[in-house]
Formats: C-alpha cells, structure tokens, sequence
C-alpha cells in the first residue's frame, strides 16, 4: 500500500536515512527541515502521513501537529521522539497521533509503523470521508441521535447502529463522535465497534452483497458463490469494487434455510443461488 | 367483523416472501377486485406457514386446500376455476413425490400431518400483524388467568410439573429457572427473551417472532408474572428485520389494549417490554454475554455463580427464555400441566420445533412430540435425500451440536437419548446431508465458524479452537498426519473441560462426533490422500470408467473448463491438466461412471492410450438418444 509521505527533522542524517528506508517500500517520500517548512509544502500537496520529530527549531513538532489538526485534519501523524514518556508525547497523543517512534529506531520498525499507519488513513480517515458521508448535516443528525439515547442505559449499541444507518460506516471520526457524546472512553466504543460483526469500520458499496454461509447454504455450495462472486467483482469478502458499486460480506445464517444458497443484495432474497444464477444477478444490479 | 366465504391464506414468511408471495398479494387481490369478489373472498398474509421447500404456498379455507409453488402468472387460473367455478386447480396441488399422487388437503399431506402444533399452533392462520386475529385465537387468556386468578408460585409450579425445558439448547428446566429467581428478593427484576437464533442451519425462532410475535409477549407477561418482573427485553438478531417490525408492532398494540404497561387489565400487574437489536455476536446467545450485551458492552460470557437468577443484567435478578420457550407457555397455563405432559417422554416433555433442511425433500418448519425417532422426522415429514442420493448424516445442535450417522437414526429425539450420540437437541436445526458431504470438511466448516465468534475471553475456546482448525485444515490440505487424529480428540477433551463458557464447551462436538463416526474418512484423507466425496480438492482426481460410460454426452456439456473429450460413442475423458474438481461431471452422470479417486492417480491418468469406441454399439445408439 503505497502513499504520499512528508518526513520533517532538522537532522539531515535521519531525513536521509527515512528516505532512503521508504522509497524502496513505493512510497512517495517528501522532506522538511523544519515545522514551517512542512506547513508550506503540505499547503501546495496533500500527503497521506507526516512523520516528525518533535524538538525541532523555530516551529516544533506540537506546533505543526496543531496545524495539522486545524487545516489538515485528514492527514496522518507518527511522531518521532527519544523521549516517549515527556510530557510533549502526552501532548501529542491528545492530539491523535497514530503512532510513534522511539529514537534510535531500526529501519524495520519504520517500516513496519509507517504501514500500520498508513493503513489506519486509508481504512479511516482519508481525505473523502468527510466529504462523501460525514457531512456537517450528519454530524448534526448524529448529535440528535446521541441526544435521543445518552440518558438510557446500555445506550451505546443503539447509538452505533443508528449511526451506521445513517453514514452507512463506523469510522474512527464518528467512533469519537460518539464517545465524546455519551461521555464514554473511545477505547470503549472502538471495543463494542470491533466485537460486533454488524458494525462496520469500511465504507459500503451502492449495493451490499450478503452471501450466507449458514450450514444449509454450506451444505448446498455457498462457498463456490462466494468464490464465482470474488471471481467476478475482483474483490475478496469484505471488499468494495473500486467503482464502489458492490460491496461483498458474508454472513452467518439469514434463516432462509429453505431457499439455499442464499445471497441478499441490499434488502432483496434471493434464493437458490448458484455459480450460474451469480452472473444473472449481478446483471441485473449493474 | 366482515364474512367472507372464503379465505386465502398466502404465505409471508421470509422464504415465500423471496419466492415473491408479496407481488402475489397483490396479484390476487386485484384479479379478485376485477372478478367482483373482493367482498366474499378474504385474502390474508400469514406468518410462515413452515413448508418452505414449495414455497410460495397458499392454504384456501373452509375447504383446507393446499397450493404450493405459485406464481403470479396462476393467479387468474386460481380466482376462474376455483373461485368462480368451485374447482381446485389440480395442477398447483402437493405432489407425494414418489407416487406422484395429487394431495389435495393439507392436513392429508405426511409433511403436515405428522407435527403436533403447540408453540406453532397459530402458524399460517393468523395475520401475524394484528392483534384482534391473536385474541380470537384464546390469545392473552392464559396472561390474564395468570394474572387474575393465579398467585406467582402457582404460576412457577405449574412450569415446573409441565417439565418444559428451556427451548434454546441446554434444556434447563424452564420452572426451576423461575423459582430459583422468584425466591430472590429485589424491586428491579429482568424477564428477558433470548431471540439472537445464531445456530447456522435454524430459522425455528425467525418463524414464531415473525408469524406470532403476540405469543413471545404473552410467556414473558406469564414469566414476568412468576418473577415478580418490571421491565423486559427482546434481544432480536438484526438480521431479522421482519421479526423486529413485527414484535415492535405487537408491543404496541398489546400496549393500546392495556396487555402491557402500567396496571395491566386492572390487576395492578406493571410491565413494559423493549426489543433490544443485537449486533451479530454468535456468544451472544449466551446468557451472561447476552446481558453484558444488553448493558452496550461487548457481549462476553463471565463465569457463573453467580448465576443470572441472582445476579444478571445490570447485576439485578433475571430469566433469560428462548423463544419457543414462551411460545409454549401460554397453552400450559391455560390446559395444565398434565395435558402438556401428555406428549413426549418422562424427562422431555411436550414438543419441540425444528428446522430442517440441507439435503432433504420437504424442507421447512415442524413441531413434533418429543421422542419421536430421527428416523420418522427424516423420511416421514421430511421425505428423505431427494435426488437418488444417499443419506449420510444429520446435524443437530448447530455449532454445538455434532453429526448422527444412519445407523443410529432410531434414536429418539430427547434430550437424553441425543446426547448420547455425541450430538445435543441444540435449539432445533436439523441439517441433513447426503453422500456429496465430506464429513472431515463439514467438521472444519463448524470450526471455523467457532474460531471466528469465539469471543477471546478465555484461552482454552479462543486458542484452541484455533489449532483444531488449522489442524483440520491440514488433513482436508493432504498434509495430515496419523497422530493429528487422536491429538484432535485430547484438545477436545482440553478444551471442552476448561473453557469458560458453552461456547467453548461444546466447541469441540462437531470434531468429537465426526472422528466416531466417520473415522475411515480421516483416514482416508491423511493415509491415502483422498477424500471420497470430490470435496477437498487437493485429495481427489475425478476421471471416467470407460466400462461404464454410455458416451451421453452429459458431463461434457456440464463441465464448466471443457475439459472433457469424447465423441458419440466414444467413451468420454477427463483432461487432467485442464480439470479443476469442481464435481459438476461427477453430479449430472446418470450412470455413475465418474469416479473419485486419490490424488496420486493423476499422473498415471495422464499417460493414457487413446479412446476406443463402445463396443456395445446398442447402448451407445440408445444413450446417444438422449442427447
């Protein structure tokens, strides 16, 4: 998974070595000596992650971290730091890093933290999220949602499938949303979020596919659809086609044992499904 | 209240409705309004009627005739001779399928004819979305004996000498459930109804909540009644949307006719109900994760004592039922204990519903006396392995369950009696499975479904159902060894001795029951590499008896890669190396002449000399016939 990096240090010898780390892994790497020199190029680019140091002249790692935060918030931070338990990492952590490094670092722990970073940008919090489906109107309607539920008890589920009705997934943006609205910890709702397969941290596609994997469909051959289906839409169970017009998951029995295999496209039934009936079908949804 | 002369009952439970009984609603109601007809003729939208196999289904009253498979485009056919002419249409009637016999009546058909309907009594009679239809059917009577005339220990004896066991798997008495919480002294108590059906293979829940959802409401009202119980709680699967709108619906309408809420049918009686949607957590199931889940937490089981009748949701007294438990327990208030005794056996009484389906003739929904053998629900209602195939097993209990094999179908379905087997009653789906079902794969599937919901909590469930997977997955890779086999059962025994909850428990039934019975199969996929059905793809290759093949011509058109040559009269060929296993030849050949046999014939198979022609030239002109 490659991605636009921007890396910002005043000592040349890490910002060279970073590059020289990550550009063989397809990343797109950028450098800056300084906060205010990132400040100017993330203002002409857009990157995916900003890896910083903290303790930097002129304008320091908080500095640009807050910046970030303000202007750009869509954007990854790792912070790199030798001091991981001083009070600017606390600082920093309050201000939602993904992750940090501690100084000296291997070149395999870059490796591995910048992608596990830019994973959570790209599973979460990527520069359309906001735009397509957390709008400002549905953060309003979110609030209201909070509102209806906060003084009940146990409310938390019920916030989360309301709110997944609505925005169609749980990404970490509105996982905080709810957390700071029901006065609970995030750690907490991101826990019930990740316990319940119903809850989804992905976007979906225009039309959600659902193949059912109970025994009686097992028995009957589902497998073989989920397969004709991966086949057919090139993604795997949980994907989304890169035109976003089908979105596959699998489920655990619909209790349509009688009409096996069976496959619901958003809230349709089909039953009796095979390798064959998949093409019909996606057709008829195209 | 209008009277009509007749009464079309349509199907709209979840398979009709995707079989299109909606359209048909609409359909018939509309060719009824064009005949005239609309004011003599009633049409109503049941719940499931049970016979989801030959869905759509309609039962036409007064005369009980039963139509199946129908379409939009028979709805004049229907309204014109039977309607207007008086004469049902023959060609949409139940056909026994191996007499080809017409059965007009749905009480004559075996399927319907052999269950006994007690949890199920109003299934295809009553529009599920009206209450008037529930009460004209003795509905709320027994909550308003309970109620009025009975005290909350009267209430709990009764259940008690019913000897109900709890519906939902276990088989818990129902009554000693209650009297273990009524004794507890507390102003807030919990009645809960469990209706997360996460059992892969069962929909007997779906059906009540969505055909008779007044019936959930009346047992918890009863239940409520016998704990001293406030406020209550449906927990509904959100994969059942109909369920939730249906109950939902029924809340409220109960609610209006002062059935449910503050001071109920002026007894003094209080008790509200909320549905509560679960998030599809197959743990969920269990009675602890069940609360912590009602709580907004993630749903993890926590070990007992203290047991939920002391300390359950939000740490109050509760009872969590299943719901055909409730279903049962209005029809026992209000005929007595005796009468539900009446069936089944000393230890198991009354009657129990299943799900059956997979490889069998009638599938649907059934209620039938306890102790009635495997072998009459299978081949009785059931109508047998459809297709000329050969039963194998059937799977009771789901994920916790295991697999009978044939020669223990004698058995009788009892709590005691199954779990002999290795297998349990479970909450009611029956799964059978014909000769095409592996039987080391049907053990994997099971597994991999426990390995992904066990919840984490304890090490034993989460870690070991882990390696038995992955050890089962070795053996259907061709990569077992002898000794996976007998280190399967010792983590087995591991893990069913120390895990924390029936999750893990029970875990380990579907290897357990597989390794008994099926043994030779294991063997069969670790020792010679090849698993007999043509299911584990790696230990198989599929190629022609060239004795047997009547050059038909058949497969060659099924095989999806064209990997089978052959002219007329030439015995056909399987080309190895284009030969993906799919199985698709081995299913369409009428005369059994694909065969499965061990991967290592592979490379012998692909050095041979070149086909001959039949020599029976007869048999080939007559196969060639059928082409």
């Amino acid at each position: 998974m490659a991605g636009k990096i921007l890396i910002v240090d005043d000592e040349p010898v890490v910002i060279k070595s970073c590059e020289r780390i990550l550009s063989p892994e397809g990343y797109a790497v950028d450098t800056a000596s300084n906060g205010r020199e990132a400040i100017g190029k993330l203002g002409k680019n857009s990157f995916d992650l900003v890896i910083t140091d903290i303790r930097m002249p002129d304008m320091d790692g908080i500095e640009l971290l807050r910046w970030i935060r303000n202007s750009k918030p869509e954007t990854g931070v790792v912070v790199i730091t030798g001091y991981p338990s001083q009070e600017s990492i606390k600082e920093a952590l309050s201000l939602r890093i993904l992750d940090y490094l501690p100084k000296p670092f291997s070149p395999a722990l870059l490796v591995e933290v910048t992608q596990k970073a830019m994973e959570c940008v790209k599973a979460g919090e990527t520069a359309e999220t906001p735009a397509e489906a957390y709008t400002e109107e549905a953060a309003k309607q979110l609030d209201s949602i909070i509102k209806k539920f906060r003084n009940r008890p146990g409310s938390l589920i019920p916030v989360l499938q309301e709110a997944q009705e609505l925005i169609g997934y749980l990404p970490p943006s509105v996982q905080r949303h709810i957390a700071r609205g029901l006065k609970l910890p995030v750690s907490e709702v991101h826990g019930v979020v990740s316990f319940y397969s119903f809850f989804t941290m992905k976007p979906k596609g225009k039309h959600n596919i659902r193949v059912c994997l109970g025994t009686a469909c097992y028995v009957k051959g589902a497998e073989e659809i989920v397969k004709k289906l991966s086949e057919r839409l090139s993604i795997d169970v949980g994907g989304i086609t890169d035109d976003k017009k089908f979105s596959m998951e699998t489920v655990r029995c619909l209790g349509a044992c009688g009409l096996a295999p069976v496959v619901v496209v958003d809230k349709d039934t089909h039953g009796s499904i095979n390798p064959v009936k998949v093409h019909e079908l996606l057709t008829a949804y195209e | 209240m209008e009277r009509y002369r007749a009464s079309v009952m349509l199907c709209g439970g979840t398979g009709c409705i995707a079989g299109g009984s909606l359209k048909l609603k609409n359909a018939l109601v509309e060719e009824l309004k064009n005949k005239g007809l609309e004011n003599e003729i009633n049409v109503v939208l049941t719940g499931c009627n049970g016979f989801c196999a030959e869905g759509p289904v309609m039962t036409v009253y007064p005369e009980d005739i039963f139509y199946e498979k129908v379409t939009v485009a028979d709805v004049p056919l229907i309204v014109e001779e039977h309607f207007i002419k008086g004469r049902p249409v023959q060609k949409l009637m139940y056909k026994e399928p191996l007499k080809k016999q017409t059965i007009p009546l749905m009480k004559d058909i075996p399927f319907f004819s052999l269950q006994v309907l007690r949890a199920l009594r109003n299934k295809g009679l009553v529009d599920a979305e009206k209450i008037e239809e529930y009460i004209a059917r003795d509905g709320y009577q027994a909550a308003a004996k309970a109620l009025i005339e009975m005290t909350p220990a009267q209430v709990v004896d009764e259940i008690k000498r019913s000897g109900l066991r709890g519906r939902g798997g276990a088989g818990f008495p129902t009554g000693l459930k209650w009297e273990l919480c009524a004794r507890v002294k507390d102003d807030n108590k919990f009645i809960l109804c469990n209706g997360d059906e996460g059992d892969p293979g069962a929909f007997m829940d779906r059906s009540v909540m969505e055909a008779d959802p007044h019936v959930v409401l009346e047992g918890m009202i009863i239940g409520a009644k016998a704990i001293s119980a406030n406020k209550g709680y449906i927990y509904v699967r959100a994969e059942y949307p109909l369920a939730v709108h249906r109950l939902q619906l029924a809340i409220s309408q109960a609610k209006e006719y002062g059935l449910l809420g503050e001071n109920i049918l002026g007894t003094g009686f209080n008790l509200d109900i909320e549905i509560y949607q679960g998030a599809g957590a197959f743990v969920c199931g269990e009675e602890t994760a069940l609360m912590r889940s009602i709580e907004g937490k993630r749903g993890m089981p926590r070990p007992r004592p203290p047991f939920p009748a002391q300390k359950g949701l939000w740490d109050k007294p509760s009872v969590l039922n299943n719901v055909e438990t409730y279903a049962n327990i209005p029809q026992i208030i209000l005929n007595g204990a005796d009468w539900y005794r009446s069936l089944g056996t000393e230890k198991s009484t009354g009657t129990k519903v299943f799900a059956l389906s997979g490889a069998i003739s009638n599938i649907g929904l059934i209620e039938v006396p306890m102790g009635i053998p495997l072998r009459k629900i299978i081949y009785d209602i059931g109508g047998g392995v459809p297709k000329g195939r050969k039963f194998k097993a059937v799977q009771l209990g789901g994920p916790s369950g295991g697999c009978i094999p044939e020669h223990l179908l004698d058995t009788p379905v009892t709590y005691e009696d199954i779990v002999q087997t290795g297998a349990i009653v479970g909450s009611g789906g029956m799964v059978v499975m014909n000769d095409l079902n592996c039987m080391v794969s049907v053990a994997k599937f099971f597994l991999e479904f426990t390995a992904e919901e066990s919840c984490g909590k304890c090490p034993p469930c989460r870690i070991g159902t882990t390696v038995m997977l992955d050890l089962l997955t070795k053996i259907t890779e061709g990569k077992g060894k002898q000794r996976d086999i007998e280190l399967l059962q010792d983590i087995c025994r591991d893990i069913i001795a120390t895990s924390l909850c029936g999750l893990g428990q029970t875990a380990p039934n579907p290897v357990l029951t597989t390794i008994k019975y099926f043994q030779d199969e294991y063997e069969s996929h670790i020792n010679e590499k090849w698993c007999k059905t043509g299911v584990c793809k790696e230990l198989c290759t599929f190629y022609i008896d060239e004795e047997k093949c009547k050059a038909c011509g058949v497969c060659k058109r099924a095989c999806p890669q064209k990997a089978i040559t052959g002219e007329k009269k030439v015995p056909h060929r399987i080309d190895q190396s284009l030969c993906i296993q799919c199985r698709s030849c081995y299913e369409v050949c009428k005369f059994g002449s694909v065969q499965i046999g061990p991967r290592s014939m592979r490379e012998t198979l692909k050095n041979l000399p070149p086909q001959e022609p039949l020599k029976n030239v007869e048999i080939a002109s007559l196969a060639g016939k059928e082409e």
